[in-house]
């Protein structure tokens, strides 16, 4: 029963135009960055990448996954988790669907799950779908002998999947976060442009108050502060500390979103 | 309506938990019950720092830097703030040093032979073979974020000028220790109140340091083990490949082009000097050397700018110059290349710049 609601929730999320527009604009991303470097390449001269992760960029096609989702965790992910969390209950209310939903014998917990696992199921789709483009996009246009880490240490490309694979969850991770807090405000208005503008401002916010070292005791508490942690993913051996921290950090929005979210939709009035 | 209540509850709970987990990870981890250990005397356990030999281990090290130090690039870990290293070594002279800075990572490896050090931020791999007698500098600068290495140093240079006392325990890194602090004694002009050394109860290794200096009751700087794990490490962590894009140079290839890359380098060189004066003994000892005149000439505008941001200028019989001031060093600058740097007052410079040649 349950299995075929989400089911059902992730077909009616693909077959928006705009999720496959959103998709088509995620991909993208690594095709270009892979084309960036590549170009850059050309001119001879190397090193010429943007610090960090895009220092060892070149031949180094493995990194492009990588370096794609930590770029797009800043903005692009938040954006793509709010649209989808503003669609499944704002929009649904905006259409008067909403009200059927709520009034047929299905509890509404199990609404806000079957809304929230459409959520991550679409976030760890379009994740894996820019990994793999990354991937595709990085060897061919940057070639490849396994991936080197920002410790200097070379990687099989077997354990090169292992770190995509588990950088892929970690993002996710984080998406479905952003995406829960995001529910929670989709559950109180039914203009899903207010939940993207939100979402977005806070994440926003986030960054530029993150900013700030005079404001450091609040930096633990913002989901921003975990993001650049996550790339130790890239460090060998990985230090658990930080990606341990983000996504424990993330865990709590995810708990106070869906808690609220929760809240929100048994008190509410059909 | 009763099930209502209950999911309700149930999701209010998620929300408290969600909240205290916030807070949680938001304070400071506290230092817990200091651990109660049999008594040791001063001496013995100094005794036992100096002769302990670390075996093999692999630990993080926090860094916490309050010294007012401008950032260096060389060695990010000690500009001000908090940072991180990882370090392993196999007891025997191998090891290897992760130093993150932001996204990118210095990484030094001493495999036995050869000490490789990686700067993923070019790219660029530094292949030093040993030769008997020379010093490697990249192999200090990942020794100092190491407190074991940096506690005993201290230890061996100032006991004899110190009153050292064992003043309680403490809890570094999950393992008992003692706080062993060294006071230096009334004689010495140090800006230094006393350097605490947290030592391992069962390995007599240093396990973290902490420097006080006077009028501040927070350390200035907190070289410490976040986490450690004792025991031999995996003998592939002591091993190095360049990889295949990575330009490999020599140190002295690099060291030229640091030269070219301007003057404030040859300084960071000439207070790093290959031959530094020595001046006084114990807490008040002053380092001194001399740049060569014509790399004092050569600085550019905007060197001399950041220069002048962080010093002031000074005049007094020995000549004129500037200094700058931490709070645990100081150094002076004299126009005419004499540098004087110790963890003094700027009074006992001046009174040393005298003598440098």
């Amino acid at each position: 029963m349950i299995t075929r609601q989400f089911g059902s929730e992730v077909r009616w999320m693909l077959r928006r135009p705009r999720t496959l527009i959103g998709l088509f604009g995620l991909i993208l991303v690594p095709i270009l960055i892979s084309f960036g470097i590549w170009t850059a390449s050309d001119d001879g001269e190397s090193g010429g990448g943007p610090p960090g992760l895009g220092a060892i960029l070149q031949g180094n096609g493995m990194v492009v996954p990588i370096f794609t989702l930590f770029l797009s965790l800043n903005l692009l992910l938040p954006l793509v988790a709010s649209i989808w969390a503003a669609d499944g209950l704002a929009g649904e209310a905006q259409h008067g669907t909403l009200r059927g939903l709520l009034v047929a014998p299905v509890s509404r917990v199990r609404l806000l799950f079957v809304k929230l696992f459409g959520l991550a199921a679409m976030s760890l789709f379009a994740v894996t779908l820019m990994a793999v483009v990354g991937i595709i996009a990085g060897t061919a246009f940057l070639g490849t002998d396994g991936m080197m880490t920002l410790s200097g240490t070379t990687l099989s490309t077997a354990e090169g999947l292992a770190r995509i694979g588990l950088f892929i969850l970690l993002v996710t991770f984080q998406m479905v976060a952003i995406g829960a807090v995001a529910l929670a405000v989709s559950s109180t208005t039914e203009h899903p442009l207010v939940v993207q503008a939100a979402t977005m401002t806070t994440i926003i916010v986030f960054q530029v108050l993150g900013q700030f070292t005079s404001l450091d005791w609040l930096h633990p508490f913002l989901i921003t502060t975990g993001f650049p942690g996550l790339i130790d993913v890239m460090r060998d051996p990985i230090p658990l500390g930080q990606i341990g921290d983000s996504t424990l950090l993330a865990g709590c929005y995810l708990l106070i979103g869906t808690g609220l979210a929760a809240i929100r939709l048994v008190t509410k009035d059909s | 309506m009763n099930k209502r209540k209950v999911t309700l509850a149930a999701a209010a709970a998620g929300v408290i938990t969600g909240v205290a987990g916030l807070s949680l990870a938001a304070m400071p981890a506290g230092a817990g019950q200091p651990p109660s250990l049999p008594d040791v005397s001063a001496e013995s356990l100094v005794e036992q720092v100096l002769t302990s030999k670390p075996g093999a281990f692999g630990g993080t090290v926090e860094v916490d830097n309050k010294l007012g130090l401008p950032a260096l690039a060389e060695i990010p870990q000690l500009a001000d703030g908090k940072h991180s290293a990882r370090i392993w070594t196999d007891g025997n002279g191998k090891f290897r040093a992760a130093l993150p800075n932001g996204q990118s990572e210095q990484t030094i490896v001493n495999d036995g032979k050869i000490t490789w050090s990686w700067n993923s931020a070019n790219n660029e791999v530094t292949k030093a073979e040993h030769k008997a007698d020379q010093p490697k500098p990249d192999e200090q600068k990942a020794q100092a974020v190491d407190p074991a290495a940096a506690a005993k140093q201290v230890v061996g240079m100032t006991k004899e000028f110190s009153d050292i006392t064992v003043d309680g325990t403490a809890r570094v890194a999950n393992r008992a220790a003692y706080e062993l602090v060294l006071t230096p004694k009334a004689s010495e002009k140090t800006l230094i109140r006393e350097v605490r050394i947290a030592v391992d109860a069962e390995l007599k290794m240093p396990l973290r340091v902490a420097v006080l200096t006077n009028g501040a009751s927070e350390p200035a700087g907190t070289v410490g083990f976040s986490e450690i794990n004792v025991g031999a490490q995996d003998p592939k962590l002591f091993e190095f490949t360049p990889p295949a894009q990575a330009k490999v140079t020599t140190p002295e290839a690099k060291e030229q082009k640091d030269r070219d890359r301007g003057p404030e380098l040859g300084l960071e060189q000439a207070l790093q000097g290959k031959d530094p004066q020595i001046f006084g003994t114990g807490w008040d000892t002053v380092v001194g050397a001399r740049i060569p005149a014509e790399a004092m000439t050569q600085v550019p505008a905007e060197a001399q700018g950041l220069v002048d941001k962080f010093t002031k200028k000074v005049s007094g019989a020995w000549g004129s110059g500037q200094i700058f001031n931490t709070k645990v060093a100081t150094i002076l600058i004299a126009d005419d290349g004499r540098v004087v740097a110790g963890a003094v007052p700027e009074q006992v410079l001046f009174d040393t710049i005298g003598q440098v040649k």
